[in-house]
């Protein structure tokens, strides 16, 4: 029935590798993706402004007697501690800008894939599971880290350069370390919070009004709750405050609301592990039954 | 020759529907055709097979390796799924670098293999193009670069001619039977018989999860003794022709055609009808046009076997 044939057929003589990072053509992808959406170099771009401005205040903070004019009533803005590498992080705006590029980088990362039926494309390829996530995730981290870690540290060795010395490093020893595990922290929590949203539905346009949506909403609700029961422990309902707890407890700083910051973590950490149930059921091998 | 893929008691069910029931194959390299129709249980079988999906009993293997789990074996398969599996903002040389990365190539060697891929399957002037505005032909010959392009043993296509025009089609079947050549197992999906009968002649019929039958469509074919061979013959005189034949005992059933040309004979014994006929035709002088056999087709197989 069958005829013998002759393997003469391998065209390429190279050695196929086992990469060490497997998952970094889809952070490739991924990134170079939300460069093609249309306003998002500018919305990435626009994202380094509070790090510039911080960047300008710690300036004028190290030469105040050249800025007295302008900063004759701010004394307390301009005292930098690590309070107010805290406020950096935590500043509403910032978080905002966050969200807006979760809703255009984000959204899309599993959503297009359930889409497009992509995953039957890589997991016929030698990729794991946690590859495809890990490489999704990164690019989540990229942008994140971007707009966090990057200005951060750079703001932190701006201002032992405009200091001329190692004063407010032998202060505050640890502030480097709160400034990368603050940003490694709100780069997982995205995340864990933009794929979970983005595996919940095929329409990458509806996970973007959910990734904005529900941002801005716990925080109204926040607002609501509060108003009627007055008690600060409605904070919870709200994902920027609770970010704003776990700032206070990474920079040492007293919290804004008389929660215990704990509670943040596991609430947050509860939104990851719900992430990663989600996901470890949405990400498999699909069949359609017809 | 040994077998490349083996799966033994494999099932797969989804709740309570039944994908696929204790299939047990050896399948060998060149083109296999795996024919059944919508539901039959074809797409699960490669799911499998590409170990993309668990089976809920038995396995599959490849080269005596356990498929499931077994991440590094998928650089030796190349799948082309049936439907659409791309994103349409990227572009087909984008698609193609990008997997081919991910297949474990550098970025150098990756441009090479897209590059002449995408000759092969001649989009290299459309490479630059969003994969959003290629039409349903060029989009299919993009999903089979990405399942050839980095050189596997084993082509898994899931309906790779469906939405082709007839020469697309053409086409298509001429680079499987290329890759045929070159020593690779190929199995190829399909519920349109003659694209099957048009790559291979070497089939497993599928039905409601249960493998039907499995082997050459022809040596099947002998194979099912309900159902008598049919004989066409077209000649001058084909009441001449049955006037021999009517005493023949192995003859069950004789009609003539309404052309008055055709002569269709039905019999369990179709080699000795042939024997007897050389016999019929050189005493009588009868001149033959056309002998064929109307069942002896990857349709009237398949209808015998479902029982149509």
């Amino acid at each position: 029935m069958a005829t013998v044939r002759e393997k003469g057929y391998y065209h390429w003589d190279g050695q196929l590798a086992e990469r060490r990072f497997p998952w970094w053509p889809i952070t490739r992808t991924g990134i170079l993706l939300a460069f093609k959406k249309r306003g998002f170099r500018f919305l990435f771009a626009g994202a380094f402004l509070p790090g510039v401005v911080f960047l300008g205040i710690i300036y004028i903070s190290e030469n105040l007697e050249s800025f007295q004019a302008m900063v004759r009533s701010s004394d307390r803005l301009i005292n930098i501690t690590p309070g107010s590498f805290k406020t950096f992080f935590t500043f509403p705006p910032v978080l905002f800008l966050m969200i807006a590029m979760m809703v255009f980088a984000g959204s899309g990362l599993v959503a297009d894939d359930l889409k497009h039926n992509s995953l039957q494309i890589y997991f016929s390829r030698p990729l794991r599971k946690k590859d495809y996530l890990l490489g999704k995730m990164a690019v989540v981290f990229f942008f994140i880290l971007a707009v966090t870690l990057v200005p951060g540290l750079l703001v932190y060795i701006f201002k032992l350069i405009f200091a001329g010395s190692f004063k407010f490093f032998l202060s505050y020893p640890w502030l480097v370390l709160s400034i990368v595990g603050f940003s490694a922290f709100l780069a997982v929590f995205f995340a864990f919070y933009t794929l979970l949203l983005s595996a919940l539905s095929k329409n990458s346009r509806y996970v973007m009004i959910l990734v904005f949506m529900i941002y801005l909403f716990s925080d109204v609700l926040y607002g609501i709750l509060q108003s009627i029961f007055r008690t600060p422990y409605m904070a919870l309902f709200s994902i920027r405050a609770n970010i704003d707890q776990v700032g206070a407890l990474i920079f040492a700083q007293k919290p804004v609301y008389h929660v215990p910051a704990l509670w943040s973590c596991l609430l947050l950490g509860g939104i990851c592990a719900l992430s990663a149930l989600v996901l470890s059921r949405k990400i498999r091998g699909v069949e359609v039954i017809r | 020759m040994t077998a490349v893929i083996e799966t033994k008691n494999l099932s797969k069910w989804y709740g309570n529907v039944l994908g696929l029931s204790d299939v047990s194959l050896e399948i060998e390299s060149g083109i296999t055709g795996l024919l059944g129709p919508n539901g039959a249980g074809k797409s699960t079988f490669m799911k499998l097979v590409t170990g993309q999906m668990k089976p809920n009993i038995g396995r599959v293997s490849i080269d005596g390796q356990d498929v499931w789990n077994n991440f590094r074996l998928f650089s030796r398969i190349g799948f082309c799924p049936e439907q659409d599996a791309f994103y349409a903002d990227v572009t087909g040389w984008e698609f193609l670098t990008g997997l081919l990365r991910l297949s474990g190539y550098s970025g150098a060697d990756a441009a090479d293999r897209a590059s002449r891929t995408l000759k092969i399957v001649e989009l290299s002037e459309d490479k630059d193009r969003k994969i959003r505005s290629y039409s349903r032909g060029m989009r299919q010959r993009v999903k089979f670069a990405q399942a050839v392009a980095h050189d596997p043993d084993i082509i898994i296509l899931d309906e790779p001619l469906s939405g082709l025009d007839p020469l697309g089609k053409r086409r298509l079947i001429r680079l499987v039977k290329d890759f045929q050549s070159e020593g690779k197992t190929i199995i190829v999906s399909s519920h349109v018989l003659p694209e099957i009968e048009a790559m291979t002649s070497r089939i497993v019929m599928i039905h409601q999860g249960k493998i039907l039958a499995q082997g050459d469509i022809h040596s099947i074919r002998d194979l099912i003794e309900s159902y008598p061979h049919m004989i066409s013959l077209k000649c001058g005189d084909p009441r001449a022709v049955a006037a021999r034949f009517v005493s023949d005992t192995s003859i069950l059933k004789m009609s003539f055609g309404p052309d008055g040309r055709s002569l269709v004979v039905e019999t369990h014994k179709r080699d000795a009808f042939f024997n007897r006929l050389q016999a019929v035709v050189l005493e009588t002088a009868i001149e033959v046009e056309e002998i064929t056999s109307p069942d002896d087709n990857l349709q009237a197989v398949f209808d015998y076997l479902v029982v149509k």
